[in-house]
């Protein structure tokens, strides 16, 4: 009918070019009429469609590292009975942060529950995989916090994602869909983090680690608090140091209680603190970028940043801070080629740091911060 | 629920419906135009930037509406490992396998008999040129 009467318009079109006219103006009309109308509820639904998407994409990634750890557990734990049930419990874990009203001994507080959290979730994989060493099970541990953070992302999406659709609310709808590109970088970097766990490979995060690798490599270590060493290392005729997280097992350690200790011990006779981490870059910024700067370079809570400050101020010791410049998406996937080559920069940083701001014989403190998988020392 | 059953809903087909048919309508009024302008040699300027400007927007309606790719974007990653002699310059490259990490001591070196260890592990990212 449609195609005749366009036929019918061409073969004579000055008698039904003016009908064919009239049907499009009131087509136009009515098309403006409803979007000045339904506008918004279009765009909201477009907008829903897209968290969909995202959504599904979410749900996909979380399944898949549900399924990878059950596997790893399996395959490395060797447990006499199936894990799966345990598992899922574990990835429905929260933590409930330290009251803040009275923000006294917050830190010390906040200490213990993280504290308690790790002992609990090296527990719980220990009991699931007696056959583990302790690497391994810090390995798992660390595939679990993996997997528990896109679950906790899936659940959070959905719950904005489905609130929308029922409240039909624009801007809960439009914060959620702002930020989905963000939330979907850093879960895809979650997503890729658990297979570099479950191999045990260097991770992003691990930058600072490998600095305080390198340097303490084939001397005297010496475990200095839970989970961290401490090497005394000659740089340039200065006593240095050196404290990184024990590896190769996936660990982040204590390094702002080592410092605290060793700097008590020294009664505040060190020159120089300087402190490697992995940070965030900007876009744009190349990823391995060698950036030096002053104060506590360790992420994190902020447990181990406040201790480094309290005792530094209380001393007076410099603070420097070596940053490795790094994507999101790289922070716990597998290390990148230019993040080694940024290793290398930073050593010869510190070098030239300790030479500039030190005198021969004078103490440094240089420490490696981050997740140590993967790297020995 | 769609979303917690595992199953994503499709773009409503009501509104696929709509979109199509502003589709088909806006193509057949732009060529109508182009009709006109053929025989009668009259440029209809407004019938030609709605009818335009209505298949652009159908066609980003559609686009918007199609349904996404669900599985995640997981690429599998090559991944190096690269081993040096702690005593002289020799180096090999190949790559990763599970057990390895940075500093393990993993035999010795064929050219000076020193101790050969895992130096890094890394991955190659190739990246497009930026030139800003």
């Amino acid at each position: 009918m449609f195609t005749e009467t366009l036929l019918v318009s061409i073969q004579q079109p000055s008698a039904s070019q003016d009908y064919m006219g009239w049907i499009f103006q009131v087509i136009w009309i009515l098309a403006f009429i409803i979007v000045w109308i339904y506008g918004q509820r279009i765009q909201t639904t477009l907008m829903l469609k897209e968290i969909e998407g995202s959504l599904s994409k979410l749900k996909a990634m979380r399944d898949r590292s549900r399924q990878i750890t059950i596997s790893a557990i399996k395959e490395i734990g060797k447990p006499n009975e199936d894990p799966t049930a345990r598992i899922d419990r574990l990835l429905e874990h929260v933590d409930i942060e330290p009251v803040s009203l009275d923000p006294t001994g917050i830190i010390r507080r906040l200490e213990h529950i993280i504290d308690v959290r790790e002992f609990r979730f090296k527990d719980e994989v220990r009991q699931m995989a007696p056959q583990a060493d302790e690497t391994q099970i810090n390995n798992l541990t660390n595939v679990l916090e993996a997997a528990l953070a896109l679950n906790q992302i899936y659940k959070i999406v959905r719950h904005y994602y489905l609130m929308g659709k029922k409240t039909l609310s624009f801007y809960i709808i439009l914060q959620i869909q702002m930020l989905l590109p963000l939330i979907m970088r850093e879960s895809e970097a979650f997503a890729n983090a658990i297979k570099a766990f479950t191999l045990g490979q260097p991770i992003g995060d691990g930058a600072g680690a490998l600095v305080a690798a390198r340097l303490m490599h084939g001397r005297e270590k010496r475990l200095i608090s839970k989970d961290t060493i401490v090497s005394e290392v000659d740089i340039d005729g200065r006593k240095a140091y050196v404290i990184k997280a024990v590896g190769p097992g996936g660990n982040v350690g204590k390094p702002g209680e080592a410092i605290r200790q060793i700097l008590e011990e020294k009664e505040g006779r060190v020159a120089l603190i300087i402190i490697i981490d992995a940070a965030q870059k900007l876009e744009g910024e190349r990823p391995g970028e060698v950036v030096e700067g002053v104060g506590v370079a360790i992420g994190g809570p902020g447990v181990d940043k406040y201790k480094v400050e309290e005792v530094a101020a209380k001393y007076r010791v410099p603070l420097s801070a070596i940053l490795i410049r790094e994507g999101i998406e790289d922070v716990v996937s597998t290390m990148r080629k230019e993040i080694v080559d940024g290793v290398e920069e930073a050593i010869a940083r510190i070098r030239r740091l300790i030479r500039e701001n030190t005198k021969e014989g004078d103490t440094v403190i240089i420490a490696g911060v981050g997740n140590t998988i993967g790297i020995a020392q | 629920m769609g979303v917690e059953g595992g199953e994503v809903r499709r773009a409503p087909i009501f509104f696929i419906a709509v979109i199509l048919i502003m589709l088909v309508m806006s193509i057949a009024a732009f060529i109508l135009a182009i009709t006109v302008y053929l025989t009668q040699n009259t440029v209809e300027y407004m019938n030609i930037i709605l009818s335009a400007s209505a298949i652009l927007l159908s066609i980003y309606l559609l686009l918007q509406m199609r349904r996404r790719t669900l599985g995640p974007s997981l690429e599998p990653l090559k991944v190096l490992t690269v081993i040096r002699c702690v005593g002289c310059n020799y180096e090999s490259r190949r790559e990763f396998e599970r057990g390895d990490y940075i500093l393990k001591e993993i035999g010795q070196c064929p050219k000076c008999n020193g101790t050969l260890y895992i130096h890094s592990i890394f991955r190659e990212v190739k990246e497009k040129e930026k030139t800003y």
